[in-house]
């Protein structure tokens, strides 16, 4: 049994594993810290930046999701401040794409629309680009719709780390970067894809889903990952 | 050869002496990329053919560069026994004369002689050229070099990069070798970190902390990089270090693999450098070669090598972690941390990173120790940093200085200024991560923590100047759009965010931005700054919000006046010239309708656009000329005496009746509305003639018996006749205006009883109120205020002054004085305590002074004017100055000497500034700024009384003619538009229609200047000076403009 | 106390957001004790009247007459109330955002056309580049997002604005 630490989350102590992260043990604790890319049982990335916390001390603020604990670490995990950021964040993200809830299979079950109402946004602030972008329909069960992509990448990691196919990644750069299978080729001509499904349910919103659904039809299990892994590392 | 002990090592050094020192001459051409880029391979292969074509004993090498790139191609010239001669912008048709110079010990031509360089310090050695050239400046004698320190690059410029054994020779690979004899790691750590050498990439983190973190690390498999991918724009520092001296990256970076147990060091280094990557790469081999790399090195059982990885060009990659994931072969995305590279870094090894030029120092530090380091620089920043200089500057180039040095030295000293002339503003610093200083802050000092105080950062050292042509919403909008484009797009605000930004950013520059964007940019730029993954998104808000943060008034010109004041975002400007026109005069516009022949419709555009343009014409400080298009051809094109023959040809002729006519058409119908204005000077006669256009009932007060104020009363007969004015002012009574003379308002009469039963009232009075510089014996009989001087002229009065008059001042009323009292028949002197170029007359007004016989003296400030028993003036002293630091006007402050000078004479003339009358505003009741102006709203010119407004010098203190008259007419635009509730002002212009084509050719005459009477008989009478343009010169200047206004292409 | 006045109008959208105006029940009863409806697809009125308090607006602005009549409504009330998503977002009006608007009028009344193909010009409105949300357009007070909001949302927020108050709308409505 390793040695635990003692840390303060909106001031109440808590005692945590070291190697853990703050948002790890602010989830195992009740704390609620908002999060789109991470996921449990994938690596975590930092991409969303909507777990950003402040800690004292530190005049930076720090992700929560790739910050380690240590002793005598206090977190405050909203303010004023952090809230205005994350519900910035949110707002460019709704103007990036073309996210448009009403025709959704999605809405209701849809990760970045909860975080949107959670941090009552009732309308965004900024232009919105109105990019024009495909619709993958080439795989024969599922479809990957770009308008819909937050790029928040939990679909690269899982193909990559848990089914260990990885047909997924990134490519171009900036508000130019999309999600791609293999090597730009379309997702049905992948030869790496097991088609598992996997990437389907880790996606956050509606941007990867299974054929056949209406609007507000899709729900996805990305808790069933999370426990593959834990079950695997348990082994 | 391979060198595996010290008899070997010294062998080597004394090989690279012989060629460093030969026995005969020596020429060295700065090959870098710079160099090359000016021309110095054609410089190069002039020298390789025609020494071999004449035989001649004379070595040749190209050697990287000596930092100096506004004088490129630069070559060195050496003689044995003689100092080494730097020779500048050296072409081919010099290496004739260089060539023959050489064997008969005379100098290259003069023009093309930079300085010499007697015995130069290389820190690891020391070379000793030889003395002489005695006419020939010192290399830190030169401004540009004066107060440089050369640490990192000690070596650029002189050896040459392609000879291992130079190296050794001026005593590089010492230092290693010293290490691995020593074999203390701790030891050479303890020395890095007591050095306080911080990384200069940017971050300025404690190289010595890092190297121990590394060495701490556990693992046989450590990595040492050297991060080479410089992009910032304008900063190419790192590019030339490697150029010009490659060996000195490797020594450091192997003597950090010694200590820090690493056996691998990597070059990630541009592929955009391709010279760069060459000579490295060369250094590499040679180094291999001669047993200094690779296995055993130097024969001490230490294993290290080095390679070279070119980078793609992502400015992203420049961040440790995306380096790191670009040089496992993965796409250059950062990564969180922690782990920090010195736990997991590349391949998951222990890693560490540093920037080329902290390599640099390492060597040095090593062979002279920690202390002599921390000699130069701050204390919290030791040592020196090499900057690129570059931007609106005069000189620009690679200049290495303490840390801690003021941003002024390095922008007046160093770079000697703005270029032409201009008015430096701001200097950006650490590229697109870093923030604008402006000018008011240029007294900082250079180190870390300053800059980062100020919302800047150090970063590469990148320093590009901006003067009065750079519009910071613009330099705001480009760096967002640089680091925007090259975003990696992993997190959210740092991809989307600035993708907003830019858009918010786009808006401001097209006019079509609210001041709700400014608040929400500021919003948005500091969520980006706090929450973005890696250093670019961190950093990359900052030259908006430093720019928020001192150029706030430029974002709101851009919102509220929707003007660029700098010309650069040309959908806010119809050509530069209109733009810089107080008076925002069409000028393309009425050179193409004179150019048309259609002369009335010309004069039609001029008076509609200036209400004054016959005066404007002959005394206008013309902005418009410093921002003309043509000047880049030849000169710029004399818009100010076109207009005014426009104007005499109808104001001065029977035409005159027919325009009235003309002019009257355009009125708008009577609105009822009632204004007043006090003050019939150039501001109040602009905003009652717009108001009157407008349909307004104007009423002005002047407290004196005609309008014209300034124009009237200050400006003498033989610049400004007043026919021509007296025709102007009629035009504008003939519109309707009524004038009430000789009422003092405040005294007479109050402001209640102006504002009584007025929609609005309009305070314009100028600034008659001369200030007064407390000489001892300013009392005395003799002394007299410039404006006193020029009215009492004006209106024929007895003036008192004798036969020698000394004029105090340099600006145009000085000028103006002393050139009145030659025609009185005085002998004159001007007395200016700084230099003729900082005087703020317009030089051609100095110029006629002078050929009238004014004598001027620079540099002197008066200190107390010496009388008689009477009390009546016989001399006055002045202190002689000399120029000393730099001002925030950017001009160098007068510093006195011990020097006395002492003038006989009967009369001073006070010419040293006019104020506004600081009675008048404070019994205004009026809110009055600090520096007894009034307070108005930028903008809409309101003061803090409902319906009244002020403009002129009442808000600006004193300014010019055409500076108070714009303000008149912006302050009978928004009169109008708060009275009408709307926008009519642009209806006043009718459409004239006229060729939107560029003339095809131009003429290629240079700028049509004006004949003059002689001085001789100038002076004789108070006769106008200038004859005006004739018409066919008027046609010809017509045909230099190069229509800017005309835009082709979708826009 | 004399009653409030509301106008409403339906910009491009599908008069879902009216619907669920209409369908607030026995509410409706309570509102138009407070205040009248003058304007809208509800009542006959023609132009919209100066004075109202509370401007709802349905629908994205897509044409030059969307645009208009956001505008007049905008000068002539003082609240107004973007009403559902495609006030609110642009929602489904803008998907046709990606796609110039005389191709789209091409495929459809020319390509997509089985008799009397041509791009009708007469009496209907000229089609905006783009079509916007109702912020970009006019200033909006306050934001009801929902694919159709629900009857007690909009029941909530008109209640609170013809109090004079201002709705806290807190996390109780979402997009879509």
């Amino acid at each position: 049994m390793t040695e635990k630490v003692k840390v303060r989350i909106d001031g109440e102590v808590i005692a945590a594993t070291p190697g853990q992260t703050i948002l790890e043990v602010a989830r195992a604790n009740n704390k609620y810290i908002p999060a789109l890319c991470y996921m449990e049982g994938l690596s975590a990335v930092g991409a969303c930046r909507l777990c950003m916390v402040e800690v004292s001390g530190v005049a930076r603020l720090l992700p929560a999701c790739t910050t380690p604990v240590q002793e005598g670490l206090a977190v405050v995990t909203s303010s004023p401040q952090l809230q205005s950021h994350r519900k910035i964040a949110l707002e460019l993200l709704f103007a990036e794409r073309n996210h448009v809830c009403a025709v959704c299979v999605s809405s209701g079950h849809c990760e970045l629309q909860a975080l949107a109402q959670d941090h009552g946004v009732t309308h965004v602030r900024y232009p919105y680009n109105y990019p024009r972008l495909t619709v993958d329909t080439t795989h024969p069960r599922y479809v990957l719709d770009h308008n819909r992509c937050v790029l928040c990448s939990r679909c690269v990691r899982t193909c990559a780390e848990i089914e260990g196919a990885h047909v997924w990644d990134i490519a171009g750069r900036g508000i130019h970067s999309r999600l791609v299978s293999e090597l730009q080729r379309p997702w049905g001509e992948a030869t790496t894809c097991t088609s598992c499904g996997k990437c389907v349910q880790a996606c956050p919103t509606g941007a990867m889903a299974e054929k056949g659904w209406g609007v507000e039809e899709m729900t996805k299990q990305p808790a069933v990952l999370s426990r593959l892994t834990s079950m695997r590392e348990g082994q | 050869m391979m060198i595996q002990d010290i008899a070997a090592f010294s062998a080597v050094r004394e090989a690279g002496l012989a060629k460093l020192l030969p026995s005969r001459p020596r020429i060295a051409v700065g090959m870098g990329t710079c160099g090359s880029g000016n021309g110095a391979e054609g410089v190069y292969n002039a020298f390789s053919s025609e020494i071999d074509a004449r035989g001649l004993a004379v070595e040749l090498v190209p050697v990287g560069c000596f930092g100096f790139c506004a004088e490129e191609p630069l070559v060195n010239v050496w003689v044995p026994g003689h100092p080494l001669l730097m020779l500048h912008r050296v072409q081919p048709n010099h290496v004739d004369d260089i060539l023959n110079g050489l064997g008969h010990g005379h100098l290259p031509p003069a023009e093309i002689v930079l300085c010499k360089i007697e015995e130069w310090d290389h820190l690891t050695g020391h070379v000793k050229y030889g003395s002489g050239y005695a006419d020939v400046p010192n290399w830190n004698e030169i401004p540009f070099f004066n107060g440089q320190v050369k640490i990192v690059l000690r070596n650029c410029g002189l050896i040459n990069p392609d000879d291992i054994e130079e190296y050794i020779a001026i005593g590089g690979y010492q230092a290693l070798y010293k290490v691995l004899i020593d074999q203390d790691p701790a030891g050479v750590i303890e020395q890095i970190k007591a050095a306080k050498l911080r990384g200069r990439g940017g971050a300025g983190y404690l190289t010595g902390n890092k190297w121990e973190f590394l060495q701490k690390a556990a693992g046989p498999d450590k990595y040492l990089v050297c991060n080479a991918d410089e992009g910032d724009p304008g900063a190419y520092m790192n590019r030339n270090e490697i150029e010009s001296d490659p060996h000195a990256l490797l020594e450091g970076m192997m003597i950090a693999g010694f200590v820090t147990g690493a056996n691998k060091g990597i070059v990630y280094v541009r592929a955009e450098y391709p010279l760069a990557v060459l000579r490295l790469e060369r250094a590499i081999e040679q180094a291999r070669a001669y047993g200094v790399l690779g296995d055993n090195v130097l024969g001490r059982g230490f294993d290290f090598d080095i390679e070279t990885v070119e980078g793609a060009g992502a400015f992203v990659c420049g961040e440790e972690t995306a380096l790191i994931a670009s040089l496992e072969g993965q796409s250059g995305r950062p990564r969180s941390r922690p782990p920090f590279p010195a736990q997991k870094g590349l391949y998951g090894k222990p890693t560490n990173i540093n920037n080329v030029e902290t390599w640099y120092n390492v060597a040095p530090i090593v062979s002279k120790g920690p202390a002599w380091f921390t000699e130069t620089g701050s204390a919290k920043s030791a040592g020196t940093k090499v900057f690129s200089l570059v931007g609106k500057v005069h000189s620009t180039g690679l200049v290495e200085m303490p840390l801690g040095t003021p941003l002024a030295k390095f922008i007046y000293d160093i770079g000697e200024g703005g270029t032409n002339g201009r008015d430096i503003k701001a200097v950006q610093t650490g590229g697109p991560s870093g923030g604008c200083i402006p000018v008011e802050m240029f007294d900082t000092p250079v180190d870390y923590e300053t800059l980062a105080q100020l919302g800047s950062i150090m970063g590469s050292g990148g320093m590009v100047v901006m003067d009065e042509d750079n519009c910071m919403v613009d330099v705001a909008r480009y760096f967002i759009e640089f680091t925007h484009s090259e975003s990696c797009g992993k997190c959210v605000p740092c991809r989307a965010g600035l993708d907003q930004a830019l858009r918010i950013l786009n808006g401001f520059t097209l006019g079509t931005a609210t001041l709700e964007d400014l608040e929400a940019l500021d919003e948005l730029c500091r969520m980006v700054r706090d929450t973005s993954l890696c250093g670019l998104g961190q950093s990359a808000p900052n030259p908006v919000l430093t720019s928020l943060r001192h150029f706030r008034h430029e974002f709101e010109d851009h919102i509220l006046a929707k003007r660029c004041r700098a010309g650069v975002c040309e959908d806010l400007a119809l050509s530069p010239c209109e733009n810089s026109c107080p008076l925002h005069m069409n000028i393309p516009r009425f050179l193409q309708l004179y150019k048309e022949g259609r002369s009335e419709e010309a004069f039609l555009s001029v008076i509609l656009d200036n209400p004054l343009p016959a005066s404007t014409g002959r005394v206008c400080q013309h902005p418009c000329d410093n921002r003309c298009r043509r000047a880049a051809l030849d000169e710029p094109v004399n818009t100010r005496d076109v207009h005014r023959l426009i104007a005499d040809e109808v104001l001065l002729s029977d035409k005159f009746e027919a325009m009235v006519s003309r002019v009257l058409e355009r009125r708008l119908d009577p609105t009822g509305r009632e204004v007043a204005i006090v003050g019939a000077g150039p501001t109040g006669l602009t905003c009652a003639y717009y108001l009157a256009l407008l349909g307004h009932s104007v009423t002005v007060y002047d407290s004196r018996p005609a309008a014209g104020g300034m124009l009237r009363y200050a400006l003498p007969e033989y610049r400004l006749p007043k026919v021509v004015l007296d025709r102007e002012i009629e035009l504008i009574e003939r519109l309707g205006v009524k004038f009430q003379f000789n009422v003092n308002v405040g005294e007479a009469l109050t402001l209640n009883d102006v504002g009584h039963q007025r929609d609005a009232v309009f305070l314009a009075i100028g600034t008659w109120k001369e200030a007064w510089v407390y000489l001892p014996g300013t009392e005395l009989t003799g002394v007299i205020p410039a404006l006193t001087f020029l009215e009492a002229v004006s209106r024929d009065e007895q003036v008192p002054v004798g036969k020698n008059v000394v004029v105090i001042g340099g600006g145009n009323a000085a000028i103006d004085s002393a050139r009145t009292a030659r025609r009185l028949g005085a002998e004159v002197t001007i007395v200016y305590r700084r230099e003729r170029r900082d005087m703020p007359a317009i030089p051609e007004e100095i110029e006629a002074a002078e050929h009238e016989g004014a004598k001027l003296v620079y540099l002197a400030a008066p200190h107390r004017i010496v009388g008689d028993k009477n009390g009546q003036v016989r001399a006055i002293e002045a202190v002689k100055t000399k120029l000393g630091e730099f001002d925030t006007s950017g001009r160098r402050r007068p510093v006195l000497t011990d020097e006395v000078i002492r003038i006989e004479c009967d009369s001073v003339i006070l010419a040293v500034g006019e104020k506004v009358d600081p009675d008048f505003c404070k019994a205004s009741g009026l809110k009055v700024k600090e520096a007894g102006t009034l307070e108005v709203d930028r903008y809409s010119l309101e003061t803090s009384r409902e319906r009244f407004y002020a403009g002129g010098d009442l808000i600006t203190g004193a300014s010019n003619v055409s500076n108070a008259m714009g303000i008149g007419k912006k302050a009978a635009r928004n009169i109008d538009k708060r009275l009408m509730g709307q926008e009519r002002f642009p209806s006043l212009i009718p459409d004239f229609e006229y060729r939107m084509e560029p003339p095809e050719p131009p003429s290629e005459h240079g700028r049509h200047v004006p004949g003059e009477m002689p001085a001789a008989q100038r002076v004789q009478s108070y006769a106008e000076v200038s004859l005006g343009l004739t018409a066919v010169a008027a046609l010809d200047e017509t045909y230099r403009c190069l229509r800017c206004d005309i835009r082709s292409g979708e826009r | 106390m004399d009653k409030r006045k509301i106008g409403t109008c339906w910009l491009d959208g599908c008069s879902g957001c009216h619907m669920s105006l209409l369908d607030m029940d026995e509410g409706i009863v309570a509102l138009l004790e407070k205040a009248d409806i003058v304007f809208g697809p509800l009542v006959d009125a023609q132009e919209w009247p100066e004075g109202v308090d509370v401007a709802v607006i349905e629908g994205a602005v897509s044409s030059q007459d969307d645009l208009k009549l956001a505008q007049t409504a905008r000068a002539r009330s003082h609240v107004v109330v973007a009403l559902g998503d495609c006030a609110v977002t642009g929602n489904v009006p803008s998907m046709r955002n990606g796609i110039p608007s005389r191709k789209l009028l091409e495929r459809i009344y020319v390509e997509g056309a089985t008799e009397r193909p041509g791009v009708p010009t007469d009496g209907v409105p000229a089609l905006l580049k783009r079509v916007e949300p109702l912020q970009a357009a006019i200033k909006v007070d306050v934001h009801v997002p929902g694919c159709p909001p629900k009857p007690n949302s909009i029941l909530f927020v008109l209640s609170e604005l013809l109090e004079g108050r201002e709705p806290d709308l807190g996390s109780k409505l979402r997009f879509g």
